[in-house]
């Protein structure tokens, strides 16, 4: 798999690899030969490729190096590419919030007909000396919430229901 | 490896509220380790300094290389003990640098009852020389002690890990080829004077130091022969009549330029090769895990967070990361050492015992260190879970756990209950290094689960005798239980009694880890190899 760089906001995919003789930059459209020779100046390099030789200069920063060829200035930063490649969750996020474990409700901070906002505390559980705080998983309407401050519930019982969504 | 995408919100009023109230802790804290390093009655400053003896501290910057970092153990060692009179246990412990290479130091503090051993100082003898022989470090000896503390002799004497252990651990080193060195800087008198001996070069600094079985007073008492400390057990007498002492130092700087000279001349061991990368400090700042532990040790937290404020560049390979997901595991890197981190992000059940199980395999196949994060409130009860094989699926854990070759190291980072303490790998569980941030707690069960389970037994058999307890009476029951409870599970009284290495400020905990790390690639990993699995 190539690397994944983004150059002033554009995407590119490419990988640098040595023949023995000669690094070879292998993009999408094929393999061309170069190198990079230091100039002795802070940052300053010969680029040697495609018949020509070109001066540049590096500058590398945490989250992007700095190119500096023909007169422009380009930010290269590197993608990772399990990040890029991981797409969406998949799917919406169910409505329902169900107990992780059997324990007691401890406050609920919202109730039925409420708009709330994803991550927004909807009931407030404790179970093993521990307080979970119960989130709601998207934006949206409180259909349910079926338990109230003190009352025990069991295992997988429904904490929460949002409305369902309009399409 | 991918960056942890921070949640916290730095401006939000619980961040901040957590922020203030750490800071508060911190402050006491450390006030708390700097009287324990430094604040002592003005009578024993007067006497080393009649003595013409430098203080432990001062005597450590002599030997460590300057600009070095020295992790130290258990600075706040019998905080709760004999009335706190006994700060850090009289003695120093840690690992320093000299000469360019990692060693352990036992440093007798002759400024607290005279450097004394007290039950408290031997375990935290003892415990450095584990460390040393665990690690494979070179141990130096700074002894300046006044010999067991008589009123308190079967405390330090006769058991198996007591006294004895200091010397039977002294020869472990010498014969696993660990050398060791003794500066003798003040009597080393009947046990103490094997610290020394045992030692494979030792330093006698003239004048103030000296080795003998018995001193002058009890030579007199047995045989009636009077003697003088010099003729005794000196420094010349030692080192050119007896060749019980190898050299002799005119002056304590002397002394330490002869030790850093000696550690200098041994045979420098390759250290253990682990995976490692190019050294990144984290993308988000420790400091904001004050803001991130909740004052309210109840509230959960995700420990994503922490480990983004803890390891190189927030970057983290998070291993099955939607199976069993109470328990977080995944690769790292720490100082640039591959790590494999298992932190809890709530309590353990079946599934997540079994990603713990299966994931600590896979970091001894690959000889990765392991380092546990503990927030664990316990193992899931109940018929449910005990159907589905909890305590078989706990054993899975403690096999797998217990079972590791490679380095372990521990941060009880908020809660410690239970059986929870063992699968994270507490301190029965062999950690290399094992600390805790001031606000963790560590027993059987929480402090307000003990008070109501110790005042439910009182009560029920009060109620058997006939008797009807009134709100009142009950709270009476409950409330001075409850207390000493709240005060037992505190980190100061584990660190008092030597169940950790130390409390950590939390934002030095990558640096505590990073040291620890670094010392035990002293020692080879062995093949893995384990005892049998419940399936």
């Amino acid at each position: 798999m190539q690397r994944i760089f983004q150059i002033d906001g554009e995407e590119a995919e490419c990988w640098l690899s040595h023949d023995g003789n000669n690094m070879n930059l292998n993009t999408p459209d094929g393999v061309i030969p170069c190198q990079l020779e230091p100039t002795g100046t802070p940052g300053g390099y010969v680029l040697r490729m495609r018949g020509r030789a070109q001066n540049v200069r590096l500058a590398v920063g945490p989250d992007a190096t700095f190119v500096h060829l023909n007169g422009k200035t380009y930010a290269v930063g590197r993608v990772d590419p399990a990040e890029r490649l991981a797409g969406n969750d998949s799917g919406a996020a169910d409505d329902r919030i169900v107990a992780p474990m059997p324990g007691v409700v401890v406050s609920v901070n919202a109730k039925p007909g409420d708009h709330v906002k994803e991550g927004q505390p909807l009931l407030v559980i404790e179970s093993m000396k521990l307080e979970t705080s119960l989130i709601a998983p998207r934006d949206g309407v409180v259909a349910e919430i079926p338990f109230a401050a003190g009352d025990s519930f069991g295992l997988k019982a429904t904490l929460a229901q949002l409305a369902p969504e309009e399409e | 490896m991918r960056r942890i995408e921070s949640q916290i919100d730095t401006n939000a009023p619980d961040y901040k509220a957590n922020y203030a109230a750490m800071s508060e802790r911190l402050k006491e804290f450390h006030a708390r380790q700097e009287a324990a390093r430094f604040e002592r009655p003005q009578r024993d400053i007067d006497r080393l300094a009649r003595q013409n003896k430098l203080g432990v501290r001062e005597r450590l910057k002599l030997l460590l290389d300057p600009g070095t970092p020295f992790l130290e153990f258990s600075t706040l060692a019998a905080c709760r003990e004999y009335d706190g009179a006994v700060p850090g246990a009289a003695v120093v412990t840690g690992i320093g640098i000299v000469q360019g290479r990692e060693v352990a130091i036992h440093a007798n503090d002759a400024s607290v009852k005279g450097g004394a051993w007290y039950p408290h100082t031997v375990k935290k003898i003892v415990r450095l020389l584990d460390v040393a022989l665990e690690n494979h470090l070179p141990v130096i000896h700074i002894c300046d002690s006044a010999g067991g503390f008589l009123p308190l002799q079967h405390g330090v004497f006769p058991d198996r890990y007591l006294g004895g252990r200091v010397f039977r651990n002294q020869v472990k080193l010498s014969q696993a080829n660990i050398p060791q060195i003794a500066v003798v800087g003040g009597h080393c008198t009947a046990g103490g004077a094997y610290v020394p001996t045992l030692s494979d070069y030792n330093i006698i600094i003239e004048g103030t130091g000296a080795i003998f079985l018995g001193g002058p007073p009890l030579v007199k008492a047995a045989t009636g022969e009077e003697v003088g400390v010099q003729e005794l057990g000196g420094a010349v007498m030692h080192t050119s009549v007896s060749g019980t002492g190898d050299y002799r130092a005119a002056t304590e700087q002397h002394a330490f330029s002869l030790a850093r000279e000696i550690v200098s001349q041994w045979k420098r061991k390759p250290k253990t090769i682990i995976e490692t990368a190019s050294f990144e400090e984290p993308y988000y700042d420790p400091k904001e895990l004050y803001g991130i532990i909740p004052k309210d040790r109840k509230t959960q937290f995700d420990m994503r967070e922490v480990l983004a404020r803890i390891v190189d560049g927030s970057r983290f390979h998070e291993y099955q990361p939607d199976y069993g997901t109470t328990m977080i595991c995944g690769y790292a890197h720490i100082w640039g050492y591959k790590v494999g981190i298992l932190a809890n992000n709530g309590v353990l059940f079946n599934d997540s015992s079994l990603k713990a199980a299966h994931f600590i395999q896979l970091c001894n196949q690959n000889r990765t260190p392991l380092v546990f994060l503990q927030n664990i409130t316990g193992y899931m009860v109940g018929r449910e879970y005990e159907e589905r094989g909890i305590a078989k699926d706990g054993a899975k854990m403690l096999m797998a756990q217990g079972g590791s070759v490679v380095p372990k190291f521990t941060v009880i980072a908020n809660a410690s209950y239970g059986a929870g303490n063992y699968g994270m790998c507490g301190r029965a569980w062999d950690a290399r290094t094992l600390f805790m941030w001031p606000q963790a707690e560590i027993g059987v069960m929480g402090a307000d689960q003990a008070a109501n389970t110790m005042a439910d037994v009182k009560i029920r058999q009060l109620e058997r005798e006939g008797k009807e307890l009134t709100e009142e009476e009950i709270a009476a029951i409950r409330d001075p239980v409850l207390e000493k409870f709240r005060q037992d599970v505190e980190a100061y009284t584990s660190t008092s009694e030597l169940w950790d290495d130390g409390i950590l400020d939390p934002a030095d905990t990558r640096n505590a880890l990073g040291m620890s790390i670094s010392a035990s690639l002293n020692a080879p990993i062995e093949d893995p190899h384990y005892g049998i699995f419940r399936l």
